[in-house]
């Protein structure tokens, strides 16, 4: 009997041990992910730029978008600087902002569709946002996974017994008009040719 | 309907239930099997020890191919390494996707054969390698590929290529006792008279177990392998967020009738869609379907298409 109650005990420590470890090591890797969004932001101000100065001559009539791309780039150095998470964000959504319009540079003009370098060119950009979207998926994700094992039977024992707090994760407003959905937005689109 | 986490835990569980049945099966097989061999030699000690060394020697088989699977698998398969340059969507698609997962990028390398296909092996994740053809980087869009290399990188993620290989070790293990068995000397010894009936029908329980086991063994074998395919199609799913890229390439695949010159049965159960294509009979389609390493491709996509 008392050797069933010790092996009961002892496999009883060893999963709060397991499940600690889990927090613990979320906690971190949620901490590095949140890192590489930055990093992944930094890539993409030095990349962009690079590429469309090798672009210039094509994109001559398009000087707004330099403009654009230089304040851009100045408010993510300053974003991955402070380290803030939300900052960060709003960087990289400023200068998401600006690969539309260079997007729709290239599409209204069919000579530079053609080139070699225009095609690399948007090639990069592709990759380059999908980079910064796939790291915030990772924190996402993570932020998730750890959220979900707090406030579940079992481990939410382990996570009251050592407060483990909630993670925000990437922040996004709860409220506003994007998450209703109004009347206009429920018909189906018609598009005009 | 199906939340791609549900989908994904579902699979999982299933999974586990298919692993724990292999493992109670091949326990079962070898106790019944080790009980003959100890009836056969009068009960002396030994029984254990056949298990044991049947155990080492398939261990030793597959060691070298767990070890060298990588390299093995590639230079069967001629394959040459990628180059950020030349295959910029594979390169990029695989480096994104590897962000997303957290894993340290997986080695890539290129076959050159236009039979769209794609592989994953190495036994964890620091020394993954992802093979795919030219043919599939050519026909795919980046959209497909991001459904195709996050299957791979789900292989990778759930350590499939570790457990094939103890899964191997195992049926091996089982394949090597049943014939042992077989092959003793029936009618040499006979000194079984103390042990009466039961001896009788254990030996008659060793020598059906000797015959079926190994079959049984590759046939769970088998479900595992396919099982382990719908989790990495979720797993796909669950990275890329777009079960349509993955199913359309798919579909492309499997139209596509080009056999992949560079598979072989050894290593067929590595790739994304079965490189010897299907032959759909109705009557024998379920039967055949018992021993495919991967599960028919319409039953994959109409999994996938729930999900969307």
């Amino acid at each position: 009997m008392w050797y069933l109650a010790l092996g009961i005990a002892v496999l009883l420590v060893l999963w709060a041990i397991s499940v600690y470890n889990f927090f613990v090591s979320s906690k971190a890797r949620i901490k590095a992910s949140v890192q590489e969004i930055g990093n992944q932001l930094k890539r993409q101000a030095e990349l962009i730029p690079n590429l469309v100065e090798s672009t210039k001559g094509y994109l001559k009539h398009e000087k707004g978008i330099f403009e654009d791309l230089t304040s851009a780039r100045r408010a993510i150095s300053a974003a991955v600087q402070s380290g803030n998470v939300q900052k960060m964000a709003d960087a990289g959504a400023k200068l998401a902002a600006v690969i539309p319009s260079i997007t729709v540079a290239v599409e209204d003009n069919p000579e530079l569709k053609g080139s070699d370098v225009v095609t690399k060119l948007m090639d990069e950009l592709r990759d380059t946002s999908d980079k910064v979207m796939y790291a915030r998926r990772l924190v996402i994700d993570l932020t998730a996974d750890y959220n979900v094992r707090r406030v579940s039977v079992p481990s939410s024992f382990i996570a009251g017994l050592f407060k483990f707090d909630e993670l925000p994760g990437l922040i996004t407003p709860q409220e506003g008009e994007h998450t209703k959905v109004s009347e206009t937005e429920m018909k189906s689109p018609k598009v005009k040719l | 309907m199906v939340n791609v986490y549900e989908a994904q835990a579902a699979n999982k569980r299933k999974s586990a239930l298919v692993v724990v049945v292999f493992f109670l099966f091949v326990a079962l097989a070898v106790y019944v099997l080790s009980q003959a061999f100890a009836v056969y030699s009068g009960y002396r000690p030994g029984g254990l020890g056949m298990v044991g060394l049947a155990l080492i020697v398939s261990g030793l088989l597959s060691i070298g191919s767990y070890y060298f699977s990588d390299k093995i698998v590639l230079s069967i398969s001629q394959a040459r390494p990628a180059n950020r340059k030349k295959d910029f969507t594979f390169y990029t698609v695989a480096e994104n996707l590897a962000i997303a997962t957290g894993l340290p990028k997986p080695k890539l390398y290129v076959i050159e054969d236009s039979a769209p296909n794609a592989f994953a092996t190495g036994r964890d994740p620091k020394r993954a390698v992802i093979c795919a053809t030219t043919g599939l980087l050519d026909k795919l869009t980046r959209t497909e590929l991001e459904g195709v290399i996050g299957h791979e990188l789900s292989h990778v993620k759930n350590y499939d290529i570790r457990l094939q290989g103890l899964v191997a070790v195992m049926v091996g293990m089982v394949a090597l006792l049943g014939d042992w068995f077989l092959r003793m000397r029936w009618g040499g010894r006979r000194d079984d008279n103390d042990s009466g009936g039961l001896g009788a029908v254990i030996m008659l329980l060793g020598i059906i177990f000797a015959i079926l086991s190994p079959i049984i063994a590759q046939l769970i074998q088998l479900a595992i392998s396919r099982r382990r395919e719908y989790l990495a199609d979720a797993g796909s799913v669950a990275i890329t967020r777009q079960p349509e890229g993955l199913i359309s390439a798919l579909e492309k695949i499997s139209a596509d009738r080009e056999p992949l010159e560079v598979a072989n049965k050894a290593t067929a159960h590595l790739f994304i869609v079965n490189p010897f294509k299907e032959r759909t009979g109705r009557a024998v389609e379920r039967l055949a379907g018992l021993f495919n390493t991967h599960p028919p491709v319409s039953e994959r996509i109409k999994i996938l298409k729930e999900m969307a």
